[in-house]
């Protein structure tokens, strides 16, 4: 019992983590209709960043909040001199382009700080915390870490008149202008805020799997599936689907298909949920008349 | 004679290498309702959207005196222009109160914008028990009150009307005529109309343009325009 209480929890943890990035998985597809396949390498990128402050003698915190800005600006850039340049509207063609940007932050990430496995700091106490053994003080803060993040993004997108006017240039750009939204702007937001959201989880899953240059791999293909569960135009759907999917992972891979198999199950839930309910467990079905 | 409100000189535009406009020419002075006229594919909606820069034309258009021809629509709607668009532009997965704040965007008096729904809501009463409904779910005519409305929380100078009417009841179309003279009257806020239902804009309207592929082929007072045999014979249908 005590053991199942273990991973259940443990999977909660990881659980937020892909939640995050699911997250900015769905941001992006909402505003430009686009999987962002880079998304896992922005995150670790910008991860690199902070350990290299934080090397420099930088304090954690202000480490974590400085690598915040540099993600978003990172996510900025590439809408705003990258994917806004762009003429083509093809998705193979736009795919290729975020397989060649994967593939760029991979190799400088490698370039710059070397594909050696590199340790990197919980700002968390060591220890158990509050007299339970199940979940360890840097589970707990990246569960609470990611909490903070998705309850000021709910805030930003409800209450403010710069959310309200993101979420209408994402569905209709057409109106937006006409009531003069600079629309742009609001998907380079949309790319910044996404990237904002991928480093605050690459700086939360790397004292748990190590920092490297792929360490984003299995967690962007867990992320992808709990997107897809939640479906993939539900924000709220994607924080689900991300508890969900860290909880399975965790529990099938203690007592069903064994740790080596574990990434096997974020497979089999996208194959899954895309052949069983594609819009996902929140998300709408899109219907077009012709 | 003052400055026009809006002064449209060679107006040229299309789609790809169609073209649709062929030298369209008209002024409007301020506080005045303008109408133009044509049969589709006149090149009526293509007009406005060329003056909101939906397009991009070639020619000359002032507001107010000042060329405006190459900005972005964004620009163009923050010096008081409002567009209700061809099929009104709902933004249908928001709430009818999130509609018109989007309609408030530019604006910076906060204080006046929330009086302004009291306002709305006075003109369309029907508006304000939707409030919290999401826009999409609204009917047809809603989505048209909600159109003009979210155009006037800009608190415009200028209201671009494209065919207000359509797909309204005939009760409803009066209705939302008679708000459009207040608005004119009481706030001062000019319209250039589009209509299928010449009879009706011409009632509304101070002055009218006919338009015929691409070109303004007769302009003068409503009442002038109203009782040209052509457009009686064409546009009228007595």
């Amino acid at each position: 019992m005590e053991a199942f209480l273990h991973q259940l929890l443990g999977g909660l943890a990881t659980g937020g983590i892909y939640a995050s990035v699911a997250l900015a998985l769905v941001m992006i597809h909402q505003a430009t209709h686009l999987l962002n396949f880079a998304q896992g390498e922005m995150a670790m990128f910008s991860t690199y960043i902070a350990w290299a402050l934080i090397n420099a003698g930088v304090p954690y915190w202000a480490a974590f909040f400085l690598t915040i800005a540099f993600a978003f600006l990172l996510g900025l850039a590439i809408q705003h001199f990258l994917m806004r340049n762009l003429r083509s509207t093809s998705v193979l063609q736009l795919v290729i382009v975020f397989i060649g940007l994967i593939v760029i932050f991979n190799s400088v990430a490698g370039w710059i700080f070397t594909y050696t496995i590199k340790d990197f700091p919980s700002p968390f106490p060591k220890g158990y915390l509050f007299g339970q053994k199940y979940l360890s003080p840097h589970e707990l803060g990246a569960i609470g870490v990611t909490m903070v993040v998705l309850t000021l993004l709910w805030a930003f997108f409800r209450f403010t008149s710069l959310g309200l006017a993101m979420r209408a240039a994402a569905q209709n750009p057409v109106s937006s202008r006409l009531v003069g939204i600079r629309v742009a702007w609001m998907l380079a937001l949309g790319w910044g805020l996404a990237a904002a959201i991928g480093a605050v989880a690459g700086m939360m899953v790397a004292p748990i799997v190590y920092l490297d240059p792929n360490m984003m791999a299995g967690i962007l293909l867990y992320a992808f599936a709990a997107a897809l569960i939640g479906g993939i135009d539900s924000p709220g759907g994607a924080v689900v689907g991300g508890f969900l999917v860290g909880v399975l992972e965790n529990l099938l891979g203690a007592y069903v298909v064994g740790n080596e198999l574990k990434l096997g199950v974020a497979l089999v839930l996208i194959i899954g949920v895309l052949l069983v309910k594609p819009s996902g467990l929140f998300g709408s079905v899109q219907v077009t008349r012709v | 004679m003052s400055t026009p409100l809006l002064e449209v000189v060679d107006l040229h535009a299309g789609y790809g290498l169609t073209r649709v406009l062929h030298g369209i020419s008209f002024s409007m002075e301020e506080g005045s309702i303008t109408t133009l006229l044509g049969a589709n594919g006149a090149g009526k909606t293509t007009t406005l959207r060329a003056l909101c820069a939906m397009i991009r034309p070639q020619g000359e258009v002032r507001f107010r005196g000042e060329r405006v021809d190459s900005r972005a629509t964004e620009d163009i709607v923050r010096l008081g222009i409002g567009h209700v668009p061809e099929g009104r532009g709902t933004f249908v997965h928001l709430s009818t109160e999130e509609n018109l704040r989007l309609g408030a965007y530019v604006r910076k008096d906060r204080a006046a914008v929330e009086q302004d729904f009291d306002r709305i809501y006075g003109y369309f009463p029907r508006l304000a028990e939707r409030r919290r409904q999401q826009a999409g779910t609204l009917s047809g005519g809603e989505q048209q009150m909600l159109a003009v409305s979210r155009a006037l929380m800009l608190r415009p100078r200028l209201l671009l009307l494209d065919e207000p009417s359509f797909g309204l009841a005939p009760l409803i179309v009066r209705e939302l005529f008679e708000i459009l003279r207040t608005i004119n009257q009481k706030e001062g806020v000019s319209i250039l109309l589009i209509e299928q239902n010449a009879a009706m804009a011409l009632d509304l309207a101070d002055q009218a343009y006919l338009i015929e592929t691409g070109r303004v082929v007769l302009s003068g007072s409503a009442a002038e325009v109203r009782n040209n045999d052509a457009v009686r014979a064409s546009y009228l249908g007595y």
